[in-house]
């Protein structure tokens, strides 16, 4: 059973985020970074599909600056085989077609079964990619998964996935793309004897050149901004009922405006 | 919610800033490990720690231990904690490669269990514990002994414990009654009573080995008759695992640490417990000595622990808790509440808990960075030389972080006002877990004697003479940065201060008012771990400034609002500011008072000798 797993590294939760004084992006420096987590939840996937099937391979494959290095290595702690990390300056932030691009283009060099994402990466939340991967690689995908059973042939599974209000079963042929929600397992911890391990696997590095691809982005990013502190909420306080009442709606009609 | 345990910016400083880790990884010993290993380890651990251990502090903390028929139960949470601390391998980060461990640094081993233990001390008490009676077998075991114990007690498999509290020998080791009594084959039929052993009984190993002291039939009285004796609860025989007869029969009711089982120990009772010699006969005492090193830095550990989670939570709260307006509009009712930390009273606790979490964190990673430099020494000079630093250093460690540790995490309570004094919050709970490193494992009291009447003597006083050097050469460097003067001046200060009652302590010793030092140990241990601590702190301002200009003259910050606006956005230059200030702070506060310090010490007042018991009070 191989299996490659798409993760991003991104901005740990806990940070508390701050943007550029150019407004061009967040500050970056003095950031503690994670493996996404809907990323830990493919690979905790991908692992356990390939001690079911007692072979295989899990493959993570990873797009970023330098320092994802930390994260393919954490992942390959949790007991991945190998990694692929893409280091290239026109890719390490682009937009999510670009993204896809380039994971289809490291794709196709790899064999696997299947492919898993997360559903999307909690920091700019674009939720493209992994559909995107599919489409440019031609092969089926299925979305916000929440269980995984890959056939003893490998070549179909039966999927559940989040569907609004309930659940969704439905059977896909492999190879496809899975994009993992939260429910799908629960990841393990990297453990010393791993941490250990992980020092000797490889990960292979790559360039835009190297996947045969260039970067042309379809998205612009124009400013960052941080949201609008929410502003002090007013009291109606010493009023009758009926006068408080009278003016709320007032408020909500003149000053709101939402009614 | 970010990390309440400990902040990781400062743990990094210590190791890679401040103490260079990385370079023990160009001796033969570290060589397999680098910064990056050293980060994922970090990592792991903090994930560990936040996300499975803590959740089980305020649990294990209300449910507490359940004795049932002569065996107890841990909460039902601790269980799933302690496979996945054992499936990480964590109990074996430290222990040598081929002893089937990890062979990571011991300075790496005291972040990590310093994270763990601010998660919830009390469980740690359980893996702790076990890797204690573990290295004793490591060392001292037959090869028989290491196959059959050791190695399931690395695994986590087997727990272990430490006998060797009795009713009447506590302090007082020597006055034990514990028999062994010499079987035909070589065994010891073991009989008698411990109190007070931690992790004496529990539910999440199958077996627990004891490591009793006892006294064979015969032995000469006092210390020097004492052996250590390998005492598994269950025994194998065939095979199978038997009992032991090891009861336990009862569990304190603690002000703390209540899900760590505080046990009274019967050993053959029925007349059928079987001990294994460790060693040989008469060598318990000196076998245990071996590991008092260890031992105590590791509840000098747990005080630091508790007061990096309590500082943590307490920042929490006064950068949330909005309570009155700014001192300076106090008398204006529409000015705007503000949270707590605008206030001078609340910084003033906060600064303080700082400064004194940073100084012992750095303090007990220096000493683990001894025991390394030690196995890395290229002369046995080089590592006599970190030998006599860890020896002189170790009471301090665990006294002073314990008393220091505590008062931190009462501190926590304070800021949190009314709600820190409630269950509600964590905090409370920090400060009963905190209490027992005071008291555990030497009494602080001990300590003092142990620093005072042993350690100061060793090679006529070499020991202290090397520390005193050691701090004179920070002070020359750091006297060269002006910008440092605040913070050098009470140090060089505190620094004569402690030479000179050293000096007072050595003329007394020789006299017949010998009683002075003893009676004084405990103050004096007090300035001695204040200038353990200004060193470590002003060894790091050194760095943290330098480090801090970097950054001012990279962004070309030469005025007080570009500084300001540096230390706004860039989270470095903030945290350098913050260490800078750690220093001044406890200069200023801490330091400044050696001379005081030193004076009561100094006066030779002798009422609480020389006052007859009676007039303490009338009963």
């Amino acid at each position: 059973m191989k299996s490659l797993v798409c993760m991003k590294q991104v901005p740990d939760t806990e940070t508390q985020i701050k943007v550029n004084s150019q407004g061009t992006g967040i500050v970056t420096e003095g950031i503690k970074y994670i493996i996404n987590p809907y990323d830990e939840f493919s690979v905790e996937e991908a692992l356990r599909l390939k001690e079911k099937f007692k072979q295989g391979e899990v493959v993570i494959l990873t797009i970023g600056p330098d320092r994802c290095t930390e994260s393919i290595r954490t992942a390959l702690a949790m007991g991945a085989d190998k990694g692929i990390h893409i280091n290239d300056e026109s890719l390490n932030s682009a937009d999510p077609f670009v993204v896809a691009q380039a994971l289809a283009a490291a794709a196709s060099q790899v064999d696997y079964n299947v492919i898993f994402c997360g559903h999307r990466a909690i920091d700019d939340d674009f939720a493209e990619a992994g559909a995107m991967l599919a489409e440019l690689l031609q092969i089926p995908q299925v979305t916000l998964v929440t269980k995984v059973e890959v056939s003893d042939d490998k070549t179909k599974a039966i999927v559940e996935r989040d569907v609004e209000g309930g659940k969704e079963t439905v059977e896909v042929s492999l190879p496809c793309v899975l994009t993992s929600q939260k429910g799908l397992n629960e990841p393990r911890y990297a453990s010393l004897p791993g941490i250990m391990k992980a020092k000797k696997k490889p990960i292979d590095k790559k360039t835009a050149a190297d996947l045969g691809i260039t970067a042309e982005a379809r998205l612009e990013s124009r400013e960052y901004s941080m949201p609008p502190e929410r502003k002090a909420g007013k009291k109606l306080e010493g009023m009758e009922p009926p006068d408080a009442a009278k003016e709320l709606v007032r408020l909500l009609r003149n000053e709101a405006k939402v009614i | 919610m970010a990390n309440l345990l400990c902040d990781e910016r400062d743990v990094k400083f210590v190791l890679y800033e401040q103490l260079n880790i990385e370079e023990l990884c160009e001796s033969e010993k570290y060589s397999e490990f680098s910064r990056e290993t050293f980060d994922m380890v970090l990592d792991a651990a903090v994930k560990l720690a936040e996300k499975e251990i803590w959740p089980t502090n305020a649990d294990g903390d209300q449910k507490g231990v359940i004795l049932e028929q002569g065996a107890v139960k841990v909460p039902e949470s601790f269980h799933n904690a302690y496979r996945l601390y054992c499936e990480g391998g964590w109990s074996l980060l430290a222990v040598p490669p081929d002893m089937g461990g990890q062979g990571f640094p011991s300075v790496l081993n005291c972040a990590a269990v310093e994270l763990f233990s601010a998660a919830n001390q009390a469980f740690m008490m359980y893996p702790g514990l076990t890797i204690g009676a573990a290295r004793l077998i490591e060392k001292y075991g037959t090869e028989d002994q290491l196959r059959e114990y050791m190695d399931r007690m690395y695994s986590g498999e087997w727990a272990g414990t430490m006998c060797l509290t009795e009713p009447q020998a506590g302090s007082d080791v020597g006055a034990l009654r514990t028999k062994a009594v010499k079987n035909p084959d070589g065994t010891y039929k073991i009989s008698g009573g411990k109190i007070f052993i931690s992790a004496g009984d529990h539910d999440l190993t199958e077996n627990i080995v004891h490591m009793v002291l006892a006294r064979v039939e015969g032995a000469p009285p006092g210390t020097r008759g004492i052996s250590i004796f390998i005492v598994p609860k269950k025994r194998v025989e065939n095979g199978e695992l038997v009992d032991n007869d090891v009861i336990c029969a009862a569990t304190e009711k603690k002000l703390g640490i209540h899900a760590s089982a505080t046990c009274a120990l019967n050993f053959g009772e029925k007349d059928n417990c079987i001990g294994y010699l460790l060693g040989a006969e008469n060598e318990g005492m000196r076998i245990m000595f071996n590991m008092m090193n260890e031992a105590r830095l590791a509840v000098g550990i747990q005080g630091l622990a508790q007061a990096s989670a309590a500082y943590m939570h307490a920042l929490r709260y006064a950068k949330e808790r909005v309570q009155g307006p700014e001192i300076h509009a106090l008398k204006d009712p529409t000015a705007p509440k503000v949270p707590i930390i605008y206030h001078p009273d609340v910084r003033r606790m906060l600064m303080w808990m700082k400064c004194v979490t940073e100084g012992i964190r750095a303090l007990i990673y220096y000493a683990g960075y001894c025991e390394d430099r030690i196995h890395a020494a290229k002369s046995e000079e080089e590592a006599a030389k970190y030998q006599g630093f860890l020896d002189i250093l170790i009471p301090i460690c665990k006294s002073w972080s314990s008393d220091m540790g505590f008062r931190v995490t009462e501190l926590a309570i304070q800021v949190h006002g009314g709600y820190g004094y409630c269950r509600e919050y964590p905090v409370e709970q920090f400060m009963r877990d905190s209490k027992i490193c005071s008291i555990y494992e030497g009494t602080n009291g001990i300590q003092a004697l142990d620093l005072v009447g042993r350690k100061l003597a060793v090679k006529q006083g070499a020991l202290f003479k090397s520390i005193v050097a050691e701090t004179g050469n920070l002070l020359k460097n750091a006297s060269k940065n002006y910008r440092l003067k605040d913070i050098v001046e009470p140090f060089a200060q505190a620094r004569s201060q402690l030479v000179e009652v050293t000096r007072y302590f050595g003329l007394k010793s020789i006299t017949e008012d010998f009683m002075i030092p003893v009676l004084y140990a405990s103050p004096y241990l007090e300035l001695f771990g204040d200038l353990a601590v200004g060193f470590m702190l002003l060894w790091q301002a050194v760095i943290a400034d330098r480090r801090l200009e970097e950054i001012y003259n990279d962004a070309k910050a030469d005025t007080p609002e570009k500084k300001a606006e540096v230390l706004r956005t860039n989270r470095s230059a903030a945290f350098y500011r913050g260490k800078v200030a750690s220093a001044q702070f406890f200069s200023n506060t801490f330091l400044s008072l050696s001379k005081g310090k030193a004076r009561a010490i100094m006066s030779g007042e002798r009422s609480a000798i020389d006052l007859p018991e009676e007039s303490f009070a009338l009963f």
